[in-house]
Parts: C-alpha cells; sequence; structure tokens
C-alpha cells in the first residue's frame, strides 16, 4: 500500500512560504554579488595596457617565487626505548568507563583518538551516545587549566597541598564543617576515599547534587516501597510503554541502555516474529522519545498531574480528585484508550514519568503496582546508581554556609554557581566559606569562586571505577599520560587526609582485591582486559503499593493549579535537557554544540519553542525575540515555532549560557536553570511564567531548513496492522523504472552495502558524533551552519507528518489549512552518501575525482577535485559537502580544530581536506582497508562483521547494518532481503547502495 | 649522473678490495694464525669480550703473557669443568665476575692458538692499511674524490685537446701567410678582421638564422623546463647528512642483519618504523668498532650512547635522554596511504624493489621516485601474491571468471582505483 502521508522538512516548507519557494531554488543561502561585479566596477572600468602587463609580470614573479622554496625538511624521531606493546601504525585499544559505561578507547602512538562502546558492557553491549563519543575531544580541550591555581596564582602542587591541609586543620580543631560536594558519584572508589576522608576530618559530609535531579523517584521510592532507589526498568519487556514527560531514549536516567532495550521490542527481529511493542507519549515539548511514539499527545506540565490521576482511575485505582482535562479532549480520549490497552499488558507494560515531583511518582508507583510491573518491568532490586543527588541536601548546604558554620568546601564534578537555581544565594552563601576548592579542569562558574583550583584529569588521564546499577562494576585505566600537570581529585583528598596509601591507584588496586575481585574470583589483569565484572543480577521482586494518596492527590492538584495560573501572556514554562548538550557539563566540546538537536535541527544555541498556532495568536514569528519573565528570573530567547509543543507552553533547554565554560562554549545560548523551582524540597523543570514580544529577530543555525524534498517521497512508513497483512505495505515499490541509460558495474570481489532500519533508528545523533571522530570532520561553527555550509557527513533527517485522526493528507493545501499542528507524527532518517551505482555526482565531475571502484563504493579523491560543486548540485540526496575554508588552518575558526592542542584528536589514516574541495561519506573506505589487509595478513578469508563502519559500530539500536551485499549470508544481505527494505528515490533509478526497510507505527485504529 | 658515480664507486671498490685481500694474502706466514683466529674471535668471542676493553669479562690484551697456552686451552674449551677440577689460577680468574665463561668445547687446540694469535696481535693498525682503517663516512668521501677527479680529468683533456685543436689552427694559418709571403702575395691584415665582422653583421640580419637560433633556443629552454616541472617534488637521490653515519651497507650488507631485525614494522604496520636505540643496543652494547679506533669506542656509537645518556663504564643509563633526529628520505605526501604490511607481508616484495640496494648503501638514499606514475605502474605489472591466501580465493575465482588466462595484477583486483589509497 502507498502511504499517502504529506512529509516536510520544516514549517517553511510545509507552508510553502513565497521566501522559502525563492531561496530554495538558490544554490547558495546569501545571494552571490555576481551583479554588483558585472555592473559596477567590475567591467565598466578600463584596465590600461601597461596595468596589465605590470600585474601579469607581478603574477608571473610572485608564482615563480612561491614555487621556489624549499621541500622541507621532515624529521622522523624513533622512540628511545620503545614501549613494547606500542607498533607505529597500529592502534592499541584500551578498556575505560565513560559516564558508567564501559568503552574502549583507541589510541595511536599513545595518544586516544576515538571511544567506542565495549561490547563486555551490560548497559551499552558495545554501542556508545553522541556524549561519549564526543568525550575524547574534551582531553584536548585547549581551554582547560594547565596546573593547580591558588588565589588566583599559577601554583605548585606541595603549595596547594600544605595550604588546604593547614586550612582543613584549622577548619576540624575549630569544629567547623566540612562539605564534599559534587554530582552523584557511583565510584566504589571514590565513595571509599571521601569517607576515609571523612574519618580523619569527622565534620566531613559528602552531599550530592545532579544538575537535573532524580531525587523526585528516589523519594517516591521510599515513600511507597522503603526503598530510596533508582529502579532499573527494563524496557526489553515492557510491550506498551506510556511515558509522561520522560525522554528516556533521549536524556532520562540510562538512555543508552533504554534505547537498545526500547528498539529490541521494534526491529527487525521482532518485526520478523510479527511482534512489536506500542508506546504512547504525552509530553509538552516534542522530545526525541515523543518523535518516536506511536501515538504522541501534547500535554501541558500543570495536566501531567491530572492525567495520571485519571488514568488511575481509569485503570479501576481508587482515588478522589480526578477530574477531566477539559481544554484537552484528545489527551482525555487517549488515557482512556491507554487504560484500556494497559489493562489488557498487566505485567508487561510500563508508566513513567519525567516529572522531578514525588507526588507525581508516587501515583506512578501506585499505577505501575496496580499493573503488576514490579518485578516484571521495574526492578527494585537491582537499582541503578547513575543518579543519587538529593536537591535538599544541597538547600540544606547552602543554609549551612550563609549561617557561617562551613569552614571548607570541596567542588567535584559540580558547578553549582551555574547549575543551581539561585546562583545568588549560592555565591554570596560560599563567600563566607574559608576554604574553597574546585577540581574543575577549568577556571568555570564555581572554580573561579574559588581559592584553589586543584584540576582533576580527564577520564582518559586517569585511574577509577564506576558502579552505575547494581552488581556491575567498571574500571577507568588511563590511556595517556596527564597532559596538563593536573591530579586525581581523589589522590588529593587522600593527601589531605593523610591516609596511609596517597597513590590512587594503588589505593584503587587495593579497594578492588578487598571487595570486587575477591567476590568475583577474577584478577586485576583480567579486569583491566575486560574492562567489568558483572555479579549475576537478583531476582526482582513484586511489590505492591498500599499508602493513601489523598495528600499524594492534594498536592498534585495544588501544583497544577500554581502552574496553570491564568493571564493574558501567561504560559507554562518547561524546561528540559536536550540530547547534545545535557546539562552543560560538556559545553565546551564543538562535536556537541555542533551536533543538531534531534528534533529541531538546531544548532549552537538554545531557543523558545512554541507551537505555531500558538505563536500565532501571540503575535510572535519565528526567530523573533521573546522575553520570558518569571519573577525572578527573566531571559530573551529567539523563537523557534515546534510542531507539536503544546499550546500554551513554552520549552527552553538547559545547559546554554555558560559563561566560563571555555573559548567554543561560553556565551552560547542562555542559562535556564534559573528558571528551575524548588517545590516540596524537589527541583520542578515546569514553571508559570509569561512571554512577551522583545524587540529584534536573531537567527538560529538550523540544518534542516536548508533544502527541500519537493513534495517527492524520501521516506516510507506503514502501520503495523498493514505491515501484518503485507510486509512490502509502505514501500512504494510498484513505482520503479527498470531501464538503464549506463552500463552495470560490475563487483567481483566485494560489493559494499548498507541497510538501515527506519524502525530501529531513533535519531540520537551518535553516529553523527562517531563519524565526526572517525573521518577528521571539521567544526565550522554557527555562522557557517547558519551559510548553510555544515560539514557533518551523515545526517539525520527529520521528517514531521499530520496526523488528523486517522485521514490521510495529500494535497498540500488542506494540510496548510490544518488548524492544529499538534498532532504531528516524526519519522527520522539517517541520510549519507549512498554510494549510487548510477552515481549522478560521477558523470559531471569534469576532472574525474569521484568516481566508482570495483567494490561499490563511489570514491572521492581529494586532490583531484578542483572545487567546481557540479558534483553537489547533481546529488539527489544532497550529502555532498563542500570545504569552503581551511578549517584546519585559519584564525577563524580557532575556537573550534584549528589549534595543536585539538589536532591530536585527528585519525591519522584519514586527510584532512583543504579549502575548495568536495567531501562526503567515504563508508569508512580506511575501516575497508584496514579489515582487509587484517584478512590478508592472517590469511584467511574476510568475516561478515570483520569491518564495522564509524555509525553502524556507535549505534546505540544497531539500526544501521554494513557489509558485503556478494556475501548471501552476510547479516547487511538478509537485511536488504527484508520486505521493508526501499531505496531512496528509487525512482531516479541511480541504483543506491543503501537500502532503508520502512517505518512502522503501531497505531489503533480509534 | 647518479648511475655513473654510482659505477664508479663500486669500480673503485672493488679495485680496493682487490688490492686489500691481495695485500693481506701477500703478507707473512705468521698472520695466517692471526687471521683465522680473528674470524673465530669475532663469531663467538666478541659478545662477551674485547682485545683493549672489557666487556662482560675481562680485556683479553696481555692474555698470551699472563697465563701459558695449555693452561689457556684448558680455561677456554671448559671454564666451568676447569675451575671445579680445583686448579689454583683458574679459581682465581673465575673471581673476575659472577657470571662463568660458557665452555666452548667445539674449539680445537689449534683454534683456540690462532685466537690466542689474534689477541696478540690484534687488529691490523691504522697505518698499515688507510683504506681498512678509515671510517665508513670518511671512506666515502675518498670515493666521491676518485670519481670527481676523473670527471674532471675527463673535462681537461677535452679542454686541452680544444686548445691544442685551436693553437694548431692558428700555427697553420701563421705558415700559410708566411708560405704566401715567401711566394710575394702581400697579405692585408685588417680587412679581413672587417670582413669577419661584417659577416657576423651580416648573419644577424638573416632572418632564417635568427629563427633557427630562436627556435633552438625555444627547444631547449621548453624541454630543460618541461623536464624540470615533471621532476618538481620528486627527490630520487635525496640523501641529507643523518645524525649519525649509520651505514647499511655494514649492517645489511656485510653483516647481513635480516631488515626485520630492526625495521620491524614493516611486517606488520602501515609505518616500517625507524628503530627505536634499544634495538640498536641490543648489539651496541657490546659491539663498539673500538678495534678500528685505537680502542676507544667509535664516535658513532657514541651517539647512541650519548642519545640514552648511557655510561659505557658503569654500563647505567642515565636520565638525560635525548631522542635522535633522523632525516625522513622516503617522504609520501600526506594524501596517501601507504601500507607496509600490505607490501612486504602479503604480497611478499623485496624491501630492495622500492628501497633500491640498500645493502650497498652507505649513506641511504632516496631510490623510487615516489611519484604516482611509478606506484601505478608497479601495481600494473605486479602479479597478486594469492597463493595460499585463502583471502583472495573468491576474488580469484570471480577474476577467473572475467578474463580467462590473463595474469592477475594488482590493477585488476582494484588497485588502480583512488581509495585504495587516497582516503
Amino acid at each position: 500500500m502507498e502511504s499517502n502521508k504529506k512529509y516536510w522538512k520544516g514549517l517553511e516548507e510545509l507552508h510553502n512560504t513565497k521566501d522559502f519557494v525563492e531561496k530554495s531554488k538558490n544554490e547558495f543561502a546569501e545571494s552571490l554579488p555576481m551583479e554588483e561585479v558585472l555592473n559596477e566596477a567590475g567591467l565598466s572600468t578600463v584596465a590600461p595596457r601597461r596595468d596589465f602587463l605590470k600585474a601579469l609580470g607581478f603574477g608571473l614573479g610572485a608564482v615563480t617565487l612561491a614555487a621556489c622554496q624549499k621541500v622541507p625538511v621532515n624529521k622522523s624521531i624513533p622512540y628511545l626505548v620503545k614501549p613494547e606493546e606500542v607498533v607505529p601504525g597500529i592502534p592499541n585499544y584500551y578498556s575505560s568507563t565513560f559516564n558508567g559505561h564501559s568503552v574502549l578507547v583507541k589510541t595511536r602512538e599513545g595518544r586516544p583518538i576515538k571511544i567506542e562502546g565495549n561490547p563486555n558492557c551490560i548497559l551499552s553491549q558495545g554501542s556508545l551516545d553522541a556524549k561519549g563519543q564526543a568525550s575524547v575531544l574534551d582531553l584536548y580541550d585547549a581551554s582547560k587549566l594547565k596546573g593547580p591555581v591558588l588565589n588566583d596564582v599559577d601554583a605548585d602542587w606541595t603549595k596547594v597541598d600544605s595550604f588546604v591541609k593547614a586550612e582543613l586543620l584549622k577548619a576540624k580543631n575549630a569544629g567547623k564543617k566540612i562539605r564534599i560536594v559534587s554530582s552523584t558519584v557511583n565510584s566504589p572508589s571514590t565513595k571509599a576515599v571521601i569517607a576515609d576522608f571523612a574519618s580523619q576530618y569527622p565534620n566531613t559530609k559528602h552531599v550530592q547534587v545532579d544538575a537535573v535531579s532524580y531525587t523526585g523517584i528516589i523519594k517516591a521510592n521510599e515513600n511507597s516501597f522503603g526503598k530510596a532507589v533508582l529502579p532499573r526498568y527494563r524496557f526489553d519487556k515492557a510491550n506498551l510503554i506510556v511515558s509522561f514527560g520522560a525522554d528516556f531514549l533521549g536524556t532520562w536516567i540510562s538512555p543508552l541502555e533504554f534505547s537498545r532495550q526500547y528498539v529490541s521490542k521494534r526491529n527487525n527481529a521482532s518485526l520478523e516474529g510479527k511482534k512489536m511493542s506500542r508506546h504512547i507519549q504525552f509530553e509538552t515539548g516534542l522530545s526525541l522519545t515523543g518523535s518516536n511514539a506511536d501515538a504522541r499527545l501534547p500535554l501541558k506540565p500543570s495536566e501531567e498531574g491530572i492525567a495520571l490521576l485519571n488514568l488511575y482511575a481509569a485503570l479501576g485505582g481508587s482515588v478522589s480528585g480526578s477530574k477531566p482535562l477539559a481544554n484537552n479532549p484528545n489527551a482525555e480520549k487517549a488515557i482512556a484508550l491507554a487504560a484500556k490497552e494497559l489493562s489488557a499488558a498487566k505485567g508487561s507494560s510500563l508508566v513513567l514519568s519525567g516529572s522531578n515531583d514525588v507526588s507525581i511518582q508516587i501515583l506512578v508507583n501506585a499505577i505501575n503496582a496496580l499493573l503488576g510491573n514490579y518485578g516484571n518491568t521495574i526492578d527494585l532490586d537491582n537499582p541503578s546508581y547513575q543518579y543519587a543527588g538529593n536537591d535538599a541536601e544541597f538547600v540544606e548546604f547552602v543554609n549551612e554556609m550563609n549561617r557561617g558554620e562551613v569552614d571548607a568546601v570541596f567542588f567535584l564534578n559540580s558547578n553549582p554557581a551555574y547549575e543551581f537555581n539561585d546562583s545568588k544565594a549560592f555565591t554570596d552563601a560560599l563567600s563566607k566559606v574559608k576554604l574553597r576548592v574546585s577540581f574543575a579542569d577549568r577556571k568555570d562558574e564555581t572554580a573561579s569562586l574559588c581559592q584553589v583550583i586543584a584540576p582533576n584529569h580527564h577520564y582518559l588521564e586517569s585511574w577509577g571505577d564506576s558502579n552505575p546499577v547494581e552488581g556491575y562494576y567498571t574500571i577507568v585505566q588511563p590511556t595517556i599520560n596527564p597532559v596538563y600537570n593536573s591530579r586525581n581529585a581523589e589522590q588529593g583528598l587522600l593527601i589531605w587526609s593523610d591516609n596511609a596509601v596517597t597513590d590512587y591507584y594503588q589505593y584503587i588496586q587495593n579497594n578492588w582485591a578487598r571487595t570486587v575481585l575477591a567476590q568475583s574470583g577474577t584478577t586485576w589483569k583480567e579486569l583491566l582486559q575486560k574492562g567489568s565484572v558483572s555479579f549475576p543480577a537478583r531476582t526482582a521482586g513484586a511489590y505492591s503499593f498500599s499508602r493513601d494518596l489523598n495528600s499524594v492527590v492534594q498536592t498534585i492538584l495544588a501544583n497544577s493549579n500554581n502552574l496553570a495560573k491564568g493571564g493574558d501572556k501567561a504560559i507554562e514554562l518547561h524546561i528540559y535537557q536536550n540530547v547534545a548538550i545535557g546539562d552543560g557539563k560538556s559545553a565546551n566540546n564543538p562535536w556537541l554544540q555542533e551536533l543538531p538537536d534531534p528534533v529541531s535541527k538546531v544548532t549552537w544555541d538554545n531557543y523558545a519553542a512554541i507551537n505555531p498556532k500558538f505563536a500565532e495568536k501571540l503575535g510572535i514569528a519565528e526567530l523573533d525575540l521573546v522575553e520570558i519573565k518569571t519573577d525572578k528570573y527573566t531571559i530573551t530567547l529567539p523563537v523557534l515555532l515546534q510542531p507539536g509543543q503544546a499550546s500554551g507552553t513554552v520549552s527552553v533547554a538547559l545547559g546554554y549560557g555558560r559563561t566560563k565554560a571555555g573559548k567554543a562554549g561560553s556565551d552560547i545560548g542562555k542559562n535556564a536553570y534559573p528558571f528551575l523551582s524548588l517545590v516540596n524540597a524537589t527541583l520542578q523543570t515546569a514553571v508559570s511564567a509569561s512571554i512577551s514580544k522583545a524587540s529584534g529577530t536573531y537567527e538560529l543555525a538550523q540544518t534542516q531548513t536548508h533544502h527541500t524534498i519537493e513534495g517527492r517521497n524520501v521516506v516510507r512508513e506503514t502501520t503495523l496492522k498493514n505491515f501484518l497483512k503485507d510486509p512490502t505495505s509502505g514501500t512504494g515499490h510498484a513505482h520503479v523504472n527498470k531501464y538503464d541509460l549506463w552500463n552495470e558495474f560490475e563487483t567481483p570481489g566485494h560489493n559494499w552495502v548498507m541497510a538501515i532500519d527506519l524502525n530501529a533508528c531513533t535519531g540520537c545523533g551518535a553516529c553523527v558524533v562517531a563519524c565526526n571522530a572517525e573521518n577528521n570532520i571539521p567544526v565550522v561553527g554557527r555562522d557557517e551552519v547558519r551559510r548553510r555550509r555544515e560539514m557533518h557527513w551523515i545526517r539525520i533527517d527529520r521528517y514531521y507528518a499530520i496526523n488528523d485522526g486517522g485521514n490521510k493528507l495529500t494535497k498540500e493545501e488542506e494540510i496548510s489549512e490544518l488548524d492544529n499542528l499538534d498532532n504531528v507524527s516524526v519519522i527520522h532518517q539517517p541520510m549519507m552518501c549512498q554510494h549510487c551505482d548510477h552515481a549522478p555526482c560521477e558523470t559531471v565531475c569534469p576532472v574525474l575525482a569521484t568516481v566508482h571502484s570495483s567494490e561499490g563504493l563511489n570514491q572521492m579523491a581529494y586532490n583531484r577535485c578542483i572545487g567546481t560543486r557540479y558534483c553537489a548540485n547533481n546529488c539527489p540526496y544532497k550529502v555532498r559537502r563542500f570545504n569552503w575554508f581551511n578549517y584546519w588552518n585559519d584564525s577563524r575558526f580557532d575556537n573550534y580544530m584549528n589549534n595543536e592542542f585539538t589536532q591530536l584528536v585527528l585519525n591519522p589514516d584519514v586527510t584532512t581536506r583543504s579549502r575548495g574541495v568536495m567531501e562526503k561519506c567515504s563508508m569508512c573506505v580506511q575501516r575497508i582497508q584496514a579489515g582487509k589487509l587484517d584478512a590478508k595478513l592472517e590469511k584467511r578469508k574476510l568475516k561478515d562483521g570483520d569491518i564495522k563502519v564509524a555509525c553502524q559500530q556507535t549505534c546505540p539500536t544497531n539500526a544501521i547494518i554494513f557489509g558485503d551485499g556478494n556475501d548471501p549470508e552476510s547479516e547487511v544481505s538478509k537485511a536488504l532481503k527484508s520486505e521493508r527494505t526501499f531505496y531512496v528515490l528509487e525512482e531516479i533509478n541511480v541504483k543506491p547502495g543503501v537500502g532503508y526497510q520502512t517505518k512502522v507505527r503501531n497505531t489503533v485504529e480509534v | 649522473m647518479r648511475s655513473i658515480s654510482l659505477f664508479f664507486r663500486s669500480v673503485t671498490k672493488s679495485l680496493i678490495l682487490v688490492s686489500f685481500l691481495s695485500s693481506v694474502a701477500v703478507s707473512s706466514a705468521s698472520a695466517q694464525d692471526a687471521a683465522a683466529g680473528a674470524a673465530i674471535f669475532k663469531q663467538k668471542c666478541t659478545a662477551c669480550h674485547g682485545i683493549e676493553k672489557a666487556v662482560v669479562g675481562p680485556a683479553l690484551k696481555g692474555i698470551d703473557t699472563k697465563y701459558d697456552e695449555a693452561w689457556l686451552i684448558k680455561w677456554i674449551k671448559n671454564a666451568p669443568a676447569f675451575i671445579a677440577s680445583g686448579d689454583a689460577q683458574a679459581v682465581k680468574a673465575s673471581e673476575y665476575s659472577p657470571a662463568m665463561m660458557s665452555a666452548f668445547p667445539e674449539l680445537s687446540d689449534d683454534d683456540i692458538k690462532n685466537i690466542v694469535a689474534y689477541v696478540k696481535v690484534g687488529d691490523p693498525k691504522p697505518a698499515a692499511d688507510p683504506n681498512a682503517a678509515q671510517g665508513g663516512g670518511s671512506g666515502s668521501g675518498a670515493d666521491e674524490g676518485v670519481s670527481n677527479f676523473m670527471l674532471f680529468g675527463l673535462l681537461a683533456v677535452i679542454i686541452i685537446a680544444f686548445l691544442v685543436v685551436l693553437v694548431l689552427n692558428k700555427v697553420i694559418q701563421t705558415l700559410e701567410r708566411v708560405m704566401l709571403q715567401k711566394k710575394g702575395i702581400e697579405v692585408e691584415e685588417e680587412p679581413v678582421a672587417k670582413d669577419r665582422l661584417a659577416g657576423l653583421k651580416k648573419l644577424t640580419k638573416n632572418k632564417k638564422f635568427i629563427l633557427f637560433i630562436v627556435l633552438v633556443c625555444i627547444v631547449f629552454l621548453g624541454s630543460a623546463g618541461w623536464k624540470g616541472m615533471w621532476e618538481t617534488g620528486v627527490h630520487t637521490g635525496y640523501q641529507p647528512v643523518q645524525p649519525i653515519k649509520f651505514s647499511h651497507q655494514l649492517h645489511a650488507g656485510i653483516n647481513k642483519i635480516d631488515c626485520q631485525y630492526c625495521h620491524s614494522g614493516a611486517f606488520s604496520s602501515k609505518n616500517a618504523s625507524i628503530p627505536s636505540l634499544n634495538v640498536c643496543m641490543n648489539c651496541h652494547n657490546y659491539v663498539t668498532a673500538s678495534e678500528k679506533y685505537d680502542g676507544k669506542t667509535s664516535p658513532e656509537i657514541m651517539k647512541i650512547y650519548q642519545a640514552l645518556d648511557y655510561n659505557e663504564d658503569t654500563k647505567q643509563y642515565g636520565t638525560n635522554t635525548k631522542p635522535v633526529e633522523w632525516i625522513r628520505i622516503h617522504n609520501l605526501p600526506d594524501l596517501a596511504y601507504f601500507n607496509h604490511s600490505q607490501h612486504v607481508s602479503v604480497a611478499g616484495i623485496e624491501c630492495q624493489k622500492c628501497h633500491g640496494p640498500i645493502q650497498t648503501m652507505e649513506e641511504v638514499y632516496q631510490y623510487a621516485p615516489l611519484t604516482m606514475k611509478w606506484c601505478i605502474n608497479c601495481h600494473r605489472e605486479t602479479e597478486v601474491n594469492h597463493k595460499d591466501n585463502p583471502y583472495y580465493d573468491k576474488l580469484i575465482a570471480a577474476h577467473d571468471k572475467l578474463k580467462k588466462g590473463e595474469k592477475v595484477t594488482a590493477a585488476v583486483l582494484g588497485g588502480l582505483e583512488c581509495s585504495k589509497c587516497h582516503y
């Protein structure tokens, strides 16, 4: 069945505004000043013959002189004593840990250049998210401190140590409090170090606070079941997921793990078994998770609690106070439907809420207990330790400082001056503390208020460990000598507390030998090789809920009323984390800044997302600056019209507006943390605010308004019902013409092809950053993205489609007349060079810089390219990228990659491209060549899976499969044989090498 | 020019070798023992002993006067047994070092006598044979001088011959004039010169002649320019002065050390890799070439020790290290990816194919042009080494279907495609 849905890339395309139509015809974002040149000075002036000859002579002389330069003498400096394990030219892999996920670090000649997931990791199973991929760049961040700082002066460690020790002793003798403030610490050794420190200084307390907190869930579990833990959610056991604002695929708790689990119920294997989970998302802003849902309904933050009350009532829970959602009949209907489906899926369903409100989370617990999900999809007995921050403790800590009770404070991986909602109260209170020490690697917002900055190692430079979930322990091992004069924070604490062991490496070894290694019977070497130790999980117990919900209901209703208080320009402000920047800790990472938001495709900025129809009502247009105001804080942000945003709400991302992040990340966007409000001892992400138009506009750097798909069907989707009837439904195969202008390309040996499952791709963007790291792709910065000059070889196209109660819309006029831009569905489509057999780019290149290989690759020879850009114009997929600048050697790009230190991250097997040449996805040809060579050296056949391209390797959901299409047994051949396979723009018969599988939506007709 | 000078060099070298050998052959019969002893000494003893200098064992100079020959034979044949037998001198000798000297039962009494003879005589003194005594570097300088001398000689001969022709010409002219004068014909000198200039002037007005000259100039300059441009960036023959005068001729040629011993990366990695100094020290721990330097360590080997901050006497490594900055000779541009292991291990190509007669190079120079044309030509001509390598089975089978009977060169398997080397 042919899908007759209408897809569009952005609102401009949907409305087909005059401006957009004009622009889409142009090759460049800005019109070139050709007319000026031709009309004015350019042609009208007469060049006298003598001038002409002078210029000619000078030119000839200059060129000759320039060509006469001596060939530079290259030095080749071998090791004095070569480390046994290093062979120049061959990468080494070490296991380490990023953010609780075991990873493999690829090093070349002693410098880490790429992070990959460790297949032994029980959370990621070999995949990695965008932040993990980008974390290697933080190692080479030129904005980091080069050594310890004491009272704003560079100092050495002995001075720092004696100063801190003396101050600590004073605090101890005075009986004053000592506080260690950190984000969640789940490292057993760090915890032990802090405990040892506390035994030396008995007034010490460890305060954990997370920028984005999960205190609500932990408190609710304590209240409901007596267990103050963050449970482990099992999406791989859930057939029905109903989420209220929990962005579990993007940012919520453990998105990498959840993505893999979630997709295991929706991927090809699952569909072949004729099964697919169903996912209903109620949320305010259109999140990555919402964009993947089978049914998504916009819901204001004030309606969330009531909706959950209604759901609980509809499921048969005894609760008073449920009331219909007066202004949201769609959600009301959906809740009734969800209740019906949930009752049918007892024990294999999952109800979630992204709220940090204890009452709402208690209600969610009640619903899950009612559905019998504990012990099945929710595991309280093998809890997650990824977040353990406690908002109330931190508030109490600020009060303690205010009262002058605290004499020493240490900040470990925590930056409250930026992240705390009341940063003024915090900074004022902090000034009363005598000893202020920060372990930050740079002079960030908090560190600049401290007397001592004792820079901590980057994780790739240090030893460490982690215990992200119950029974799973991972090790952090260094892969490079510390670049700067930094030191493990733990080592500092050990020295300052006069510990018997002051070497942190030794301390970790002792700690592990005593605990995990002894219990599991593994040796230290085995641990380093494998990267982790996991113990068998405990049996997850079933829990029943028996609390009285009356007070909970009252709180929920009161909060809801507070949020929804009316007013003409009143809005409900929703504060969220986006996928790339998150809480803003790695805001100085240009790879992450340039990674487009999965839904809005905005880079390098945050913005106020508003529903288009609501904006029209307010008289606000796209990119207008608006002022968002609460009684405490005001910011001015550009508007982004976001289809699917709940009407009457505005969403603003956290993590921006850093003032002291570093060269690339400072003063990017606006800080939204001060909007967070403390309600019932937890920080809430929703707040009542007002919006008004400010003067001026601001152009956001978006990547996906650049091209138009001109109404062609680029993405294909079907419904589960139709798929079960006819697996080929939605692929649009009927229209393919079978005649060729060109001869067939022969691929006698290998034929490298790729299969991408649109039903597995969540659009998270990990592949984009992995590709950046693997292929030396430059960062171009905000201004260049505005000029449509981003360089990503792989992009994820996001297409919107409108659902109008099951009516399919075909004609453009009908769509633009729709009142409702709430109800959009989204498809994410990774798009890179399709390596067409009949590639349109190849036929137009005047210098044969892009030609076909006998292995099915579309090759790009950079040194042949003369930059006519004909190929980019002739590419139907718009995947070719032109180097407008020499990004590696141009002072305009100093903040990104143009400095010697940052360039240490480059992959030495891939050239950096110079100005004036075209580049594009090479299907990681360096990896193909390396894989083939390994097979040749070992004198064996090439096995399927020997070669993994970077995007495939990191994909959390295995949506990308690469391999040899000539091998009928290869995974990719099997995937391409799936009935769901279609090729993008199949009808133009360019024979792409990348096949896609249709998106299947598990929709239920109401 | 390179080939000419190489030719001269090899000729002079063989001459020197022949003269040296014959001089050795002529020298006294007693030296026969020492020469045989030298061979055995170098094979068996140098790992632990020097003549002038203590290595692991003591310096051996004067050993012939210290011990009598019979004692020495017993000691060398089986020192442990000799010590165990309780010989007082042997027990005393064993106190030199805790490491016991190995037994050499395979040596005959004559062998040992020869060794002792060699130790007594030592290496031939520098004065005795200038060619052998001078270090590698200066030797090559002498070679250069010979070939240059011959070139200059040739040039001088040509110039002299030209001058002779000129002089003879003048003489003939004078004689002719004298003869004419004798015959009574008056010869006016001046007009002749005028006529000559006039002839030249006439020539400059001859358009055909001018055209010819211009054409010759254009062809000459054009061809020189064309050739120059083709060779821009081609550094064949590039032979920079290296920080250490390392001789491949000595190591790979004479001592026949396998290339892989030092350039182990060539077999497994993209880079052939210059050996790190710990590899040098495997041998130069005791090989100091002191026999050529009056018992002192060779100044070139000293550079290794200095780089590692190694103290010869105490055999301790210090911390004041300084890496050796070799000058890179074979320098592919960054845009080309080249992998040694593919060529050396998979294809089984000899190092010499690209690096030339490396075993004869006193100092390394770039042998191959390293241009893309050169790469491509080789890929066109070289058959793929697919025997016993199952990786190629499928490719070869597919290829056989396509082109029966032809050579399966690298080019046939896609070896000319851009992204085999450029990415």
